[in-house]
């Protein structure tokens, strides 16, 4: 099961890369609308955690991933624990000025199906449970 | 984990067998008994019924209990939350990717 978001920019991958990965450009527009992001955690590489608290009237909601994936700029990919979904995200150079962004989330079975996606998936996980307990 | 977020989590396990996809397939054309769902596939009728199991505890598939044979037929709710998840994460992300055109064009 899955879901993939095409959509084409103008700006260079690395910008792009850059503006989803950098606390300061995620506050300005990682949203949702209506809301303001409070918190942006990013440690930038494999095991590494991403974590964004958004704040709203009604109330405030805190995304916590890890990133399975780091490859600026081709690809970026985090898992969310809580929920098992896995999204990646690559970024293509199409020339004149702009990059198109590939948004594809999924549910873990699917991010299981092969043995190397699942060893990588559960060596993340365990960084993140160790990064989790060392706050604690 | 939210409740919403686990018996969706269980609607994708089951979706991500593709011998189940294709049980749902043949159902979406109409109900079928374990017999006649076995019938395509190289598969015992009990493999058959631990599938359909899978898919009637993830609310894709439902029996009827009036007939002996209880055929099993497609409960289009279970698709439907499933459709809503999709919907809301086409959604978040058009909205986030037009915020940040909006912000590359004040850089």
């Amino acid at each position: 099961m899955e879901f993939t978001y095409r959509r084409t920019h103008r700006a260079s991958p690395g910008l792009l890369f850059d503006c989803l990965t950098q606390p300061e450009h995620l506050a300005r527009f990682w949203g949702p609308d209506g809301t303001t992001t409070s918190s942006i955690v990013v440690d930038l590489r494999a095991g590494g955690a991403f974590e964004t608290t958004m704040v709203s009237p009604g109330g405030q909601y805190t995304m916590r991933a890890v990133y399975l994936e780091v490859d600026r700029p081709a690809r970026l990919a985090w898992s969310e624990p809580d929920t098992g979904m896995v999204t990646t995200i690559t970024f293509t150079d199409l020339g004149d000025g702009l990059t198109e962004v590939v948004t594809h989330q999924a549910s873990v079975p699917d991010a299981f199906g092969s043995p190397e996606a699942r060893s990588g998936f559960e060596t993340s996980l365990r960084r993140f449970d160790e990064y989790v307990a060392q706050m604690t | 984990m939210t409740a919403i977020a686990d018996e969706l989590s269980t609607t994708f396990a089951a979706l991500a067998d593709p011998t189940r996809r294709a049980i749902l397939a043949r159902l979406a054309a109409g109900e079928a008994t374990v017999g006649q769902l076995a019938e395509p596939f190289a598969l015992t009728q009990q493999a058959i019924s631990k599938h359909i199991k899978v898919l009637e505890r993830a609310g894709l598939v439902a029996r009827s209990r009036a007939a002996q044979a209880r055929p099993c037929r497609i409960e289009p709710a279970g698709l439907d939350e499933v459709a809503e998840w999709v919907t809301g994460q086409r959604q978040t992300w058009h909205e986030r990717y037009d915020r940040l055109d909006r912000y590359l064009g004040t850089l």
